[in-house]
Order: structure tokens, then sequence, then C-alpha cells
């Protein structure tokens, strides 16, 4: 069975005035289903592009880059985008919550796209259960919110349409040890649920919770 | 749908510069609809005062001429030969020659100028409508025209000095409003014969022609053309449909441009919403990444964005409708002197929905750059921007 990402030979390469970045060099790496993988390296190492590249925001310039086994080369952007919407859940350091929307509405924006309606069978409830949010906190706006539930709302956002891969970038960044410690221990128990979680962090204590840790080094796998 | 969500909420979220972008267009429209409204009526004012049907033609002397071919004469007139040319020309079609002068009258001491009209009797009844008395029949009477009734409250019976001469008014004409043919309101019609042994004047001024099949038109108009303008151009040849679409037409470039104007206070509130939605796209940047980056397609996005700008134009264009009945009230006021009976005819009423839909148009217009611009930001550079 293919592996739930695969990255053959994956280069990034920026074109600049003063010459070519390489952001990704030559990177090949599987991801199998379930598991838990820590990303560090240094600051610019290629962390970020590596995770923009599964998550399909961006695309490799050399190589081929498998999700959930469709080649994500020749997408188009619509494609991609969709690819996004029902394979991948994102979680960011800094919550990136929609501040237009409540909590419940922040919830249920990723079904809304890809149902094409509200979420009348209380999934975003459920899933708000699940993160420990209160129901009260519903009709609030983000801004209203602590950031440690801020990320639970991130969180079950990223989980609404029942993802195959959750992208997490540098998700206690922004909280105190004691939230980070929820945090993780959440999508620790995300994990055991069968999701493969892909983590990128700067904190060796973080990373120990990942049962792979993927040092990148100059676009490099070390 | 959650994308006008997003558009109701971004306005509320900015309701005074929101507001501002929707006065801009209440203004535009307004003045559109205005325009347009003012426009119309001017149009309808003009030809409602217009009384020709359109079935009449009439031949004038061909201004700078000196008709009379080689009889030295100074001033343009249709001579007894030409009127003869034009009747062959015309064939079973009425043909009415015109003298024309003008004279001092007095009617009981009261004295003043009136415009003489001298014509065959058997002629008047094609030509004029009477409201009393009787159809001029002899040499000695005149019918009057509604104007001098009123001026000079004239009956049938008053005696009128023309001149040296004294005539019988035997017939009142009724009113007839500005014709291209002749304007009688003012004038007294008299006898061809009278006029011209009192006026020693043979020729005649203007010829009128009555079609009687209004298809025929330009037909007989052609003919009489062919007849008399075959070497020179001895005379003119107009109908009055064609002047009055002339007019019309005329009316109709003012009132185009008058709304014109209008349009270019619309084209100011469409910039506005410009500077609004640029403003708007600039400022959510990082949630337009946001959302790119967790499946928000490109046309979602650029959909969020015209959705405010609908909206705005939705509004502004909503309550511009509504304040149009006054602004086309007051520019009425203003420039018909009063007379608003024209406001609420169809044709001026349209021009309340036309500029509503300008005002939405301007404002989807001008929204779709910036929701372009939203669409096609890239969203990893969108998600970093601070």
């Amino acid at each position: 069975m293919m592996p739930v990402i695969r990255l053959e030979d994956v280069s990034k390469v920026y074109p600049l005035p003063f010459g070519d970045v390489v952001a990704l060099d030559h990177v090949t790496l599987d991801v199998e289903k379930g598991e838990f993988i820590a990303i560090m390296g240094p600051s610019g190492s290629g962390k970020s592009t590596l995770l923009n590249m599964i998550g399909c925001l961006d695309v490799p310039t050399s190589g081929n880059l498998f999700i959930a086994g469709r080649s994500v080369r020749e997408m188009d952007d619509d494609e991609l985008t969709d690819l996004r919407r029902d394979t991948i859940g994102f979680i960011f350091q800094t919550f990136n919550l929609i501040p237009l929307l409540t909590v419940r509405e922040n919830v249920e924006y990723p079904l809304v796209l890809k149902e094409r309606r509200r979420d009348t069978w209380g999934r975003s409830e459920e899933l708000m259960a699940k993160v420990g949010l209160e129901e009260s906190l519903a009709p609030h706006k983000p801004s209203e919110l602590s950031g440690g539930q801020q990320q639970r709302v991130a969180i079950a956002r990223a989980l609404v349409n029942n993802p195959a891969i959750l992208l997490c970038d540098e998700p206690t960044g922004n909280l105190d040890t004691k939230t980070g410690t929820v945090i993780m221990d959440l999508l620790t128990g995300v994990n055991h649920q069968g999701m493969t979680i892909i983590m990128v962090t700067h904190d060796p204590r973080i990373a120990e919770y990942a049962s792979r840790t993927i040092t990148i080094v100059d676009g490099k796998i070390a | 749908m959650i994308f006008f969500q997003f558009a109701q909420r971004s306005i509320r979220l900015h309701f005074l510069r929101s507001l501002l972008a929707v006065l801009g267009i209440v203004i535009g429209v307004v003045a559109i609809s205005s325009m347009g409204i003012l426009g119309n009526s001017l149009v309808l004012s003009v030809s409602e005062s217009l009384s020709d049907v359109g079935d009449t033609i009439v031949v004038f002397p061909h201004a700078g001429m000196g008709s009379g071919m080689g009889t030295g004469r100074v001033n343009d007139v249709i001579t007894e030969r030409q009127i003869q040319q034009i009747s062959r020309a015309v064939g079973a079609n009425d043909i009415i020659p015109l003298h024309i002068g003008a004279d001092r009258i007095e009617v009981g001491g009261e004295t003043g100028v009136a415009t003489i009209y001298g014509m065959y009797t058997d002629d008047i009844p094609l030509l004029l409508d009477k409201t009393d008395g009787i159809y001029l029949r002899g040499t000695g009477g005149a019918m009057a025209g509604k104007r001098l009734v009123s001026d000079f409250d004239l009956k049938v019976g008053s005696r009128v000095s023309v001149g040296d001469a004294t005539l019988r008014v035997v017939g009142l004409l009724d009113e007839r409003g500005v014709g291209f043919d002749i304007n009688p309101d003012g004038a007294l019609i008299v006898s061809e014969r009278w006029y011209s042994a009192v006026y020693d004047e043979d020729d005649f001024d203007q010829v009128i022609i009555k079609v009687r099949d209004i298809n025929d038109i330009d037909a007989v108009k052609n003919a009489i053309e062919m007849q008399l303008n075959k070497r020179d151009t001895v005379v003119d040849v107009f109908d009055t449909r064609m002047i009055l679409e002339m007019i019309i037409t005329t009316f109709n470039s003012i009132s185009t441009f008058t709304t014109a104007i209008g349009g270019i206070s619309l084209l100011v509130a469409g910039v506005s919403i410009f500077n609004v939605q640029m403003m708007s796209v600039t400022e959510r940047i990082k949630e337009i990444g946001i959302i790119r980056s967790i499946g928000t397609r490109r046309y979602e996005v650029m959909r969020m964005f015209l959705y405010e700008a609908f909206l705005l134009g939705f509004a502004g264009s909503a309550i511009g409708g509504v304040l149009s009945f006054a602004g086309g009230y007051l520019a009425l006021i203003v420039m018909l002197e009063g007379n608003t009976s024209f406001l609420f005819e169809p044709s001026s009423l349209i021009y309340i929905p036309y500029g509503m839909l300008f005002g939405i148009g301007t404002s989807l217009m001008s929204g779709v750059y910036p929701a372009w611009k939203a669409a096609n930001l890239n969203p990893i550079e969108a998600l970093r921007y601070e």
C-alpha cells in the first residue's frame, strides 16, 4: 500500500535576481498512515517549505510528491485547493482563525466549503466537545478567546472534514508550557485514533511527542 | 451562504467608510435618475406643445434665392407658376398656399401687432379648427386665433382694423400650439383675395401640403424636389415629421448629455468603492491566506469581495432610487417651472431603475479588480503577511 505522503527526489528552487535559492534539495521521504512526525532544523533550513509542499500550498520544482496516493505536481490551483480542503488539516503557530466568523462558524467553515451547506447534523459541536471547548463559547469571536482556546478551535476546524493528514506548524509556539502540554496531549490523542500528523517544531520537548523526528539542514534530510 | 456573511460582516465592521462609499453611489444614482427624468420630461413637454402629427409638408422659398427667377425681386417668394408645379407634383393631396405678413391691428381703441395669414377660403377648414362662428367665406371677414381672442376680447361679429381696412370676425379658431407650418394662435386669417388686394402681393410665402397617406410623405417630397429643384435649389421642402424628429433628437441628445453629467458623479462613486475594496483586501491579506490555505477556491474569494461591492452598490442604489423621486421632482420644479406632471410618466420613471442598475453595475465593476487581486494572492505569502 502506498504511503499517505511520498516525496520522490523533491526539490524546490526559488529563482531570485541574485541567484537561485534551493529551499529543498532532492528530498525523498515516505510517511505511513498514522505516523506522528516531528520536523526539526535551524531557521531557513527548509522546514516550512517542506510543510507547505506537503500542505499543497506549493508545488515541487522537480521530483514527485504524492498526497493520499495522488500526484500533486500536475494539479491546477482548484485541484490543489480541493485536496487541501478534503485531505489536509492545518494548525498554525498563530492559530489563524477567521476574525469575522464566530467560534462555531470557524470550526464549521471547511465543512461548508466541502458540503456547500451549513452543518445541521452537529459535527461542529461534536468536535468542539472533543477538543474541550465549552458550548457557550460557540457564538464568540476568536479575539474573545485565550490562546489555548483559539488553538483548540483551530484543531477542531482542522479535523472537521476528517482529513488524512494534520499539518502543524509550531502548534505550541504561542502558548505557555501548561497549555502547550494540553494541546500536545490533544494532538497525541488524535494521532492515536489513526490520524497522520506532521509537525514542525523548534522545541525538542515537543518533538518527543512524535514517533519519528526528521531533521532538515540546508534543504536536505540530515 | 457563508461568503455573503463574510461580506455583510466586513461592511458592518467598517461601517463608516462603507457608509461613505454608499453615499457616493446614492449621489450618483440620484444624479443619473434625476437628470434622466428631467431630460425625458423636457422631451415630453416639447412634444406635447408641438401640435403637428407629421402628415404635413411645408415648402419655403430657398433661403437667399431671388425667387421668381430673374424678376429682380429681393424677397423670397413662391410664384403662381411654382404653385402649379407643386400642384402637379403632389397629385391628389391637398395643397395650401399662404401669404404671411404682419400688421398693426386695432380693436375698440386697443392696438397691437398680429400675424396675418392670407389663405384661399376653401383651404381654411383643411388646416384649422374653429370653436365659434363660421369658416371664412367672403373677402370682408377674418378668423381670429385663440391668443388674439383673449388679448383683444374678440367675439364673433367684432370689428378689427387692419392697417387702413376693417374686417369683421366671423369665426374664432381653436388653440393650436406651436406648429412648424403656421402658428395661428396670435394671428388673423384673411382671404387670399383680400390679402393680395390690400398688400398688393400675388406671390406666396409658403405652401403647405397635407398628405393623405402618411407613408407617401417621402414620395411627395421627392416629387416636389424633382419638379422645382432640378437645376437650382429654388425651394426648401420640409416635412413636419422630420422637423419633429430633429427636435426630439436634439432634446434627447440634451437629455443624454445631462444624464452623462450625472454619470460622472457615479464614476466618482465607483472610484470610492474601488478604494474601499482595495483597503478591505489589503487589511485582510492574512485572512485571505488563511481561507485559501484551508481550502477556499480562488473564485470563492473573488465572490466574497464581489458580494461586498454588490452590497454597497445595492444599498446605495436602493436609497438613491427612493431619493430620485425627490431629485426628479426638484429638477422639474426648477427647470420646468413647477410642472411635475411628467414625473410619473413611465418613460420618466424608467430612469430610476436605470440609475439603480448603473449604481449596482458601477459598484460591481469597481469591485472586480480588488476581488481579482484578493483571489490571486499567493496563499503562502498572504499567510506570512502581518
